[in-house]
C-alpha cells in the first residue's frame, strides 16, 4: 500500500516537472519573440528616420534661395503676362523626349509668344539625376537658375535652348560645369557672374524642391504640357499636339 | 521534403524583397514620388509611406532569408503583396499609366498599362510563395530552429 502511494506521487511529480518545464519553455519563447519583434521594429523606425532625414525635398526656401525672375516660385514665364493662353511645360534638361518636344514645338511656340497669342510657363524640374554619372539633371537646372538669376529671362531662354541642342546622352557623364558655363556665356551671360553660382550649386535646395512641386501638382513625368491648366496627356505626341494647337 | 521547399520559397521571396528595397534605398524621394503617383493615399502620409517601404522591404526580405520569425515575416510579406496588387489593379482600372515603382523608378510612363497584367501576375506568384512559407511552418536552415528548439517529448 505504502509502496503504491510512493509510485503515484513520483509519477505525479514527474508529470508536474514536465509541465513546469513546458511552461518555462513557452515563457522563454514569448520573451524571444517579443525581443526580436521589438528589435526589428526599432530597425525599421531608425531606417525610416534615416530615409526621411536624407530626403530634403520640400525644405522651405529662404527668399535668397529662389532665383530672381521666377513666377510662383518655380515657373519661368516667357512672353506677355496678359496673353490669352498659357502653355505650361514641365521639362528636365536630361530628358530625351523633352528634347524631342522642343524640336517639334519650339519655333512655333516662340512665334506665338512673339505674336502675343500665348505665354509659356516653363516649369523646369530635376528628377533624372540617376540618368548620368554626375547628377547632370540637377547641375543643369542649377546652372539655368543661376543664369536666370544673374542675367534675366532672355539669356535663360537661350541657355535653355542650347542645353537641349547639346543634350548629353543618358548614362553619360553629362556636360561638365565648365561646359555649362561656356554655354551660359554663349547665351549672353557674363562668366564672372555665373561661375560661382554654377560651381557652388547655389540653388541646390530650390532644384531639389522642384521634384516635390512637380509631384504635388500631379505631374509624374516630363515633358508634361498644360494648356490653360488642362493636362494634355502623358505621351509625347499629345503634348506636342496640344502645344501646337495652342500656338495656332 | 516540405521543409526544403519552404526554404526555397523563403529564399526566392526574401531575395526579391531585398533587391526591391535596396534599389530604392539610395534615393528616398524617388519612392515618395512613386507612392504619390498611385494617387491612393492622403498627401499627409505619402512621404512617410515612401520612406517606410524600402526599409520594410529589406527587413522583411532579410527575415525571410535568415528564417527569423519566419511565419510573421511571411504574413507581412503576403499582406504587402496584397496591397501592391490592389494598388496596381486600381491604377489599371482608373486608366492611370504609371511605372509601378516596384524596383525603383515610378511616375508616369506612357504605355505602362501593358505591363500591369504581368506585374500583377508576378505579385500573385510571390503572394502564393509567401503563403506557402506560412503554411509550411518549419523550414530548413532557419534561425527560428535555433531560437525555438522543440521541447523533447515524453520521458
Amino acid at each position: 500500500m505504502a509502496k503504491k502511494n510512493r509510485e503515484v506521487t513520483r509519477a505525479e511529480r514527474a508529470a508536474a516537472a514536465i509541465l513546469e518545464q513546458r511552461r518555462r519553455e513557452r515563457l522563454r519563447q514569448v520573451w524571444i519573440i517579443g525581443g526580436v519583434v521589438v528589435a526589428v521594429l526599432a530597425i525599421v523606425v531608425i531606417g525610416v528616420l534615416i530615409q526621411s532625414n536624407r530626403d530634403t525635398t520640400g525644405t522651405p526656401l529662404a527668399a535668397t534661395a529662389v532665383p530672381a525672375g521666377v513666377t510662383d516660385t518655380y515657373g519661368v514665364v516667357i512672353g506677355d503676362a496678359n496673353a490669352p493662353t498659357t502653355v505650361e511645360v514641365y521639362e528636365d534638361f536630361q530628358c530625351p523626349i523633352c528634347r524631342e518636344f522642343e524640336q517639334a514645338t519650339r519655333d512655333k511656340l516662340r512665334a506665338a509668344v512673339a505674336a502675343g497669342r500665348i505665354k509659356i510657363d516653363y516649369r523646369m524640374v530635376s528628377f533624372l539625376d540617376s540618368s548620368s554619372t554626375t547628377n547632370y539633371s540637377s547641375r543643369a537646372l542649377n546652372a539655368a537658375a543661376v543664369v536666370l538669376d544673374t542675367s534675366g529671362k532672355d539669356v535663360f531662354l537661350k541657355f535653355h535652348d542650347l542645353l537641349y541642342e547639346n543634350q548629353p546622352a543618358e548614362g553619360s557623364a553629362g556636360l561638365s560645369n565648365d561646359q555649362l558655363i561656356q554655354y551660359a556665356v554663349q547665351a549672353g551671360a557674363k562668366e564672372s557672374a555665373v561661375r560661382p553660382g554654377i560651381e557652388g550649386d547655389e540653388f541646390a535646395q530650390w532644384v531639389t524642391n522642384t521634384q516635390d512641386e512637380m509631384s504635388k501638382n500631379g505631374v509624374t513625368g516630363t515633358p508634361s504640357v498644360f494648356v490653360d491648366g488642362k493636362y494634355a496627356g502623358n505621351d509625347l505626341q499629345s503634348g506636342i499636339d496640344a502645344a501646337l494647337k495652342a500656338a495656332g | 521534403m516540405k521543409p526544403w521547399l519552404a526554404l526555397v520559397a523563403r529564399l526566392v521571396t526574401g531575395g526579391v524583397w531585398v533587391a526591391a528595397g535596396a534599389i530604392k534605398l539610395p534615393d528616398p524621394y524617388e519612392s515618395v514620388r512613386a507612392v504619390r503617383a498611385y494617387d491612393l493615399l492622403p498627401e499627409s502620409i505619402v512621404p512617410t509611406v515612401g520612406h517606410l517601404l524600402p526599409v520594410l522591404e529589406i527587413v522583411i526580405g532579410l527575415a525571410l532569408i535568415v528564417g527569423l520569425l519566419t511565419r510573421g515575416a511571411a504574413v507581412v510579406s503576403a499582406l504587402l503583396f496584397v496591397l501592391f496588387i490592389i494598388g496596381i489593379a486600381s491604377v489599371w482600372a482608373r486608366g492611370i499609366q504609371i511605372e509601378c515603382g516596384c524596383f525603383g523608378g515610378g511616375g508616369a510612363k506612357s504605355g505602362a498599362s501593358s505591363s500591369y497584367p504581368w506585374e500583377i501576375a508576378r505579385d500573385l506568384g510571390l503572394l502564393v510563395l509567401s503563403a506557402s512559407v506560412f503554411w509550411a511552418g518549419r523550414s530548413r536552415l532557419a534561425l527560428d530552429n535555433l531560437l525555438f528548439r522543440r521541447t523533447p517529448e515524453g520521458t
